[in-house]
C-alpha cells in the first residue's frame, strides 16, 4: 500500500513542478516543445531512479555531515555515466537527448529527493519515489510544453495543428513565454486546490 | 579531530570509488564512440559531395584540415569539404561544410551544437540549412549583418547562433580561398 501511495504522490499531490516548485531551470529551458519535454523527463526520471536507489542504500553510512558532497558525488556520476554509455551503445537516442542530459545535473529534483527522501526510506519506497517524482516532472513538462508549442509554434509534437493563417505567437517559446505559462498554470491549480 | 578526519576519509572512498567507475565506463565507451564519430564523418562527406573519394589534407601552416573530394571515375576536383567551428551561444558550433570547385556551398551539415532547444537548436533543420545552398562566400552572411548581401535570414529568436554558423563558414572559405591561392571572391 506504501509503494502505491509513494508513488502516486508526486504526480498530483507533490507535484515536483507545480506544487514543491522543483527543477524550475529545466522546465524552463526545455519546454519550448513536447519532444523535448518528454526527452528531459524520461532521462531525469532514469538518473532520479539510479541516484534514489543508490542513495537509500547507502544511507546508512553516510554522515550527516558530508551527505550532500556525496550526493553530489553520486548523481554526477550517473549523469556522466548515462552519457558515455548512451553516446556508445545508443547513438540515435543520445542524438536526441544528449543535449539534456549535462542538464539534468541542475536538475534540483534529483538532489531534493535525495535529501527529502531517499536517505530517510527504504529502497522500495524510494524506488517509487523515483518513479511517481519522475513521473510527476514528465507529466508537467509535457504540459507546459504542448502550450508553449501550440502557441508558439503552431505545431504538436512536430505535428502542424493550427490552421495555416496562424502567425505564431513568438514569445511564447522564448523565455518569458515559460514564466507566464507556468505562472498561469500554477495559479490554475491553485484556484483548483482552493474550490476543493 | 579525529571526527573529521573521518569524514574526509570517507568522502574520499566516495569519490575514489566514483572516479573508478567513471575512468572503467571511459574506457570502455571511449573508442566506440571515436569509432563511430570517424564513421559519421566518411558518411557526412559522402552526402555532401556524392560519388567522390575524398583526400584529406592539412594546411600550410598545419592548423586545419580539409578534405578535397575527387570524381570517382574522372579524377577531377569535385570540390572541398571542411568543419567551420565558431561559439554560438552556449558552446561550440561545429558545420561540416561541402564546397563545389568554384567555392559555392553545396550543402551543410551542423554536427555539433548545443544551443538553446527550440531557438538556437532549430539549427539542425533543413529550412535553415537549405537557405546555404548555392551561396558564395560574399552571402555568407546574415541578413541583420549585411543587408545588401546576406543571405542568411537569422533566426527567430536565435541571431546569436545563426550568426555563429555563417560567419565560421564565411571565415573559413576565405582560409581556404588563400590556402589555394585563389583570393578572387572574398568578401566582395
Amino acid at each position: 500500500m506504501r509503494f502505491v501511495s509513494e508513488l502516486s504522490k508526486g504526480i498530483v499531490k507533490e507535484n515536483p513542478i507545480f506544487v514543491l516548485v522543483l527543477g524550475m531551470c529545466p522546465t524552463l529551458a526545455v519546454s519550448t516543445s513536447v519532444t523535448n519535454a518528454i526527452g528531459m523527463g524520461m532521462a531525469a526520471t532514469f538518473v532520479l531512479i539510479c541516484s534514489n536507489i543508490i542513495i537509500s542504500m547507502i544511507k546508512n553510512v553516510t554522515p550527516v555531515k558530508i551527505r550532500i558532497p556525496i550526493y553530489v558525488v553520486v548523481i554526477a556520476s550517473f549523469v556522466t555515466i548515462v552519457d558515455m554509455v548512451m553516446a556508445a551503445y545508443v547513438p540515435a537516442l543520445h542524438k536526441s537527448l544528449g543535449l539534456f542530459i549535462p542538464l539534468i545535473v541542475v536538475n534540483c529534483i534529483i538532489l531534493g529527493r535525495a535529501e527529502a527522501f531517499a536517505n530517510k526510506n527504504n529502497v522500495l519506497n524510494s524506488l517509487a519515489d523515483a518513479i511517481g517524482m519522475g513521473a510527476g516532472f514528465t507529466l508537467s513538462l509535457v504540459i507546459v510544453a504542448t502550450i508553449r508549442e501550440i502557441l508558439g509554434a503552431g505545431t504538436w509534437l512536430n505535428i502542424s495543428v493550427m490552421p495555416k493563417t496562424y502567425d505564431p505567437m513568438l514569445v511564447a517559446i522564448l523565455a518569458p513565454g515559460a514564466f507566464i505559462t507556468l505562472g498561469f498554470l500554477m495559479a490554475l491549480i491553485n484556484m483548483l486546490k482552493e474550490r476543493k | 579531530m579525529m571526527y573529521y578526519l573521518k569524514l574526509g576519509v570517507i568522502l574520499l572512498i566516495f569519490c575514489a570509488v566514483a572516479a573508478g567507475v567513471l575512468a572503467y565506463v571511459n574506457g570502455l565507451t571511449t573508442p566506440i564512440i571515436s569509432e563511430r564519430k570517424a564513421k559519421e564523418a566518411i558518411e557526412t562527406r559522402e552526402a555532401l559531395i556524392p560519388n567522390s573519394t575524398f583526400e584529406e589534407k592539412t594546411a600550410a601552416d598545419s592548423s586545419y584540415k580539409y578534405f578535397v573530394a575527387l570524381d570517382k571515375t574522372t579524377k577531377e576536383v569535385n570540390g572541398y569539404t571542411f568543419v567551420a567551428s565558431k561559439n554560438g551561444y552556449s558552446g561550440k558550433v561545429e558545420t561540416m561544410v561541402g564546397l563545389d570547385k568554384d567555392f559555392k556551398v553545396i550543402d551543410v551539415k551542423i554536427i555539433t551544437q548545443s544551443e538553446t532547444p527550440g531557438l538556437g537548436a532549430n539549427c539542425v533543420k533543413d529550412s535553415f540549412k537549405a537557405m546555404f545552398k548555392g551561396l558564395g562566400v560574399e552571402n555568407l552572411m546574415v541578413d541583420k549583418d549585411d543587408k545588401d548581401n546576406g543571405k542568411i535570414i537569422a533566426m527567430a529568436g536565435a541571431t546569436i547562433t545563426s550568426r555563429a554558423i555563417a560567419n565560421s563558414v564565411h571565415e573559413q572559405i576565405l582560409v581556404l580561398q588563400k590556402e589555394l591561392g585563389q583570393n578572387d571572391g572574398g568578401g566582395k
